[in-house]
């Protein structure tokens, strides 16, 4: 069972993203439950590999909206730069950026077993 | 419920939140649903069906801007093209500064940035959005008039103020349009059609305004409003607008009349502008030949004598300056004319304007109710006369006195009138009343039960002006009278004698068969006397006999 004190050690900024959630503590904790299942994060890392960036900047706009709201800064700060540099179609090289965020996720999907 | 949305009217909005991330959906949501029904979308296909069936039930959309498929953009184009959804604000969200812009042009009237601020915030934007736009409704329906989406009167009024303020030194002209007889056009063709005339001329008005940096309105009814800078022609409005009509409708009955006031005054009150030229319109009411009149001097002139009549009558009651005439009437079936009473004239002998004729202020007292103060002077200088004839000469004069419409409105007429006899000392029945058929033309049923009610208390009511309006016979068929008068005048008008001759043996037919006497009045000349006579004309009043004269001279007709 996931807790705010868990995320909180992970670097989620938890005060912000329950205020967010209206104080709803328990929204919070739902909402959150649901990041390890995203879809978002295999596809934004396949779009970008197979070189389809607009279908990725989507992928990374949408991950980059929800992880902030839910202030979990350790993926928010890669996707964030991915999302910019996507945005402004750049065609570099990503895989350090993705490696951070497929790392930061792990590491919150731990949170959950 | 917190004060706040007691303010809103204090019902429960419903919000639609449009995002293709559920996470976020149901933040939005979590934020939302204590103050507001929430209907999610997952992208913007689905949001357009949602704002499709719920139309103008949703207070506010909150759309996410970049969707897969439909994006915000494309449902915020389709929301503008429809008549509907185009009144429904919408909160962009948005993490891009860049796309706040392309929004606003799209149609967006806030932003809501991502990640999204703290919930107080939002609910904040939220509420002040929704707010906006209701008042923003409300106005837009009281401002605009709902049949031809002209302004309505106290809008453009507002507007036509504010023109003046912005250009000072731009000359206007106020013009009034009117339809002539537009109530005939409802009843003969119906409400539905006469609606599709006004929505016509409105075009035809709309179109010329926007040509002429003008604006326009609708007052009641058939009456439109233009404020335009000065021209100096309004053919082309007249001809724009006839032409709209010939082009939509078969009937080609349809006529305008423009009323039109050049010389507004700096300080002229927008609405006396208009009244004038409204005033300038009605002068061309039954002329068919004219469609445009302009307020000049003369209607000034006319206006400002009224003003002052209606300033002073009060006084010149109070100090009895209406004077009281009587024209004798006379019965002609024996061998000399005999007295038989007299008909009541007023005068104002006005201290400033001289002689002012009952034709200067009767019509105008009776528009605005002021008659009442007349008539009831008459009414009591009347039965004191007869009174004092009575005590002086021995014999009883019948006096007939005017009882207009408005009198008859009054629900203590009856009352004051047998007081008036009452406080004079003479019978009911020497006080005749004259009704004439404005009276019968306003309210048929409370005629008919006053004059009911004079009957019974014994007063004697005559018809006035017999034969001068279309709804003399209907009132005959209702009315109870005791006499029938015919003005010799209304006759004479027709411009054949055979004709005239017809015309007054059938009212003498009539007068028969209702087995009441006729009084011919106005009659001026031996020939008519002679062949009213020879009809077997009861009686006669005019000035073949006598002029109106003053209380003390109706002694010489004294037999």
């Amino acid at each position: 069972m996931i807790t705010i004190d868990a995320l909180r050690a992970y670097g989620a900024n938890v005060d912000e993203g329950i205020a967010r959630c209206a104080g709803k503590e328990e929204l919070y904790l739902k909402l959150v439950g649901r990041i390890p299942d995203d879809k978002g994060f295999g596809a934004l890392r396949d779009a970008v590999e197979s070189g389809n960036l607009d279908a990725a900047f989507e992928y990374a706009h949408g991950l980059k909206g929800v992880l902030a709201n839910l202030s979990l800064t350790p993926m928010l700060e890669p996707v964030s730069r991915i999302t910019e540099s996507l945005r402004a179609k750049e065609d570099r090289d990503y895989s350090a950026d993705l490696n951070e965020m497929a790392e930061a996720k792990v590491k919150f999907d731990e949170l959950f077993t | 419920m917190d004060e706040e949305l007691i303010y809103l009217g204090n019902i429960k909005r419903t919000i639609l939140v449009v995002d293709d991330e559920e996470i976020n959906r149901e933040i939005l949501g979590g934020i939302l649903e204590d103050h507001y029904d929430v209907l999610y979308a997952a992208d913007g296909d689905e949001a357009l069906s949602v704002i499709n069936e719920k139309g103008p039930l949703l207070s506010l959309v909150l759309l996410d801007l970049i969707m897969p498929t439909v994006d915000g953009f494309a449902v915020m184009e389709e929301m503008q093209n429809d008549i509907i959804s185009r009144n429904i604000p919408v909160i962009v969200l948005t993490s891009e500064e860049s796309a706040e812009i392309e929004s606003l042009k799209k149609g967006a009237a806030d932003f809501i940035k991502k990640p999204y601020d703290m919930p107080e915030k939002i609910i904040a934007r939220v509420k002040r959005i929704i707010a906006l736009f209701e008042d923003r409704m409300i106005i837009q329906s009281t401002e605009r008039d709902e049949l031809t989406n002209l302004l309505t009167k106290s809008y453009f009024y507002e507007y036509a103020s504010l023109q003046d303020k912005f250009h000072p030194d731009r000359r206007m002209d106020a013009v009034v349009v009117n339809i002539n007889h537009f109530q005939l056009f409802n009843e003969l063709y119906g409400m539905h059609e006469g609606d599709r005339v006004l929505t016509t001329i409105a075009g035809a008005i709309k179109d010329f305004t926007e040509e002429n940096d003008g604006i326009a309105g609708r007052s009641e009814g058939d009456i439109f409003y233009l404020y335009i800078p000065h021209r100096d022609s309004y053919e082309d409005l007249s001809e724009a607008i006839r032409l709209a009509v010939t082009r939509d409708f078969r009937i080609h009955n349809v006529q305008v009349r423009l009323g039109i006031n050049d010389s507004i005054d700096d300080d002229m009150r927008i609405e006396m502008a208009f009244d004038r030229a409204r005033m300038a319109g009605n002068t061309i009411r039954t002329d068919y030949s004219r469609t445009i009149a302009y307020y000049d001097d003369k209607m000034r002139k006319q206006r400002v004598f009224e003003e002052r009549l209606i300033q002073d009558i009060a006084d010149g009651i109070a100090r009895n300056q209406f004077m009281v005439l009587f024209q004798p009437k006379f019965d002609i079936r024996g061998e000399k004319p005999k007295l038989v009473g007299a008909e009541a004239l007023v005068r104002w002998d006005h201290p400033e304007l001289g002689l002012v004729s009952p034709g200067s202020f009767i019509s105008l007292f009776e528009e605005n109710g002021l008659i009442r103060l007349v008539d009831d002077y008459v009414w009591r200088a009347a039965a004191m006369q007869i009174k004092e004839w009575k005590d002086k000469y021995g014999v009883s004069i019948p006096v007939s006195v005017n009882v207009s419409r408005i009198d008859i409105q009054d629900d203590g007429i009856v009352d004051n009138l047998l007081e008036i006899v009452k406080d004079a000392g003479i019978d009911p029945s020497e006080l005749h009343l004259e009704i004439t058929e404005s009276a019968y033309a306003s309210d048929t049923r409370q005629l008919v039960e006053v004059v009911e009610q004079f009957r019974k208390h014994g007063f004697k009511i005559e018809m006035d002006d017999f034969g001068a309006g279309y709804s003399s016979l209907n009132m005959l068929t209702s009315l109870p009278i005791d006499v029938l008068k015919v003005d010799m005048r209304f006759i004479s008008g027709v411009n054949d004698d055979a004709k005239n001759h017809r015309m007054m043996e059938l009212i003498m037919d009539i007068a028969e068969f209702l087995d009441v006497p006729v009084v011919a009045e106005g009659v001026e000349e031996e020939e008519q006397y002679a062949t009213l006579k020879d009809m077997g004309c009861e009686m006669i009043q005019g000035y073949y006999f006598s002029k109106p004269v003053p209380a003390d001279d109706i002694c010489n007709f004294i037999d």
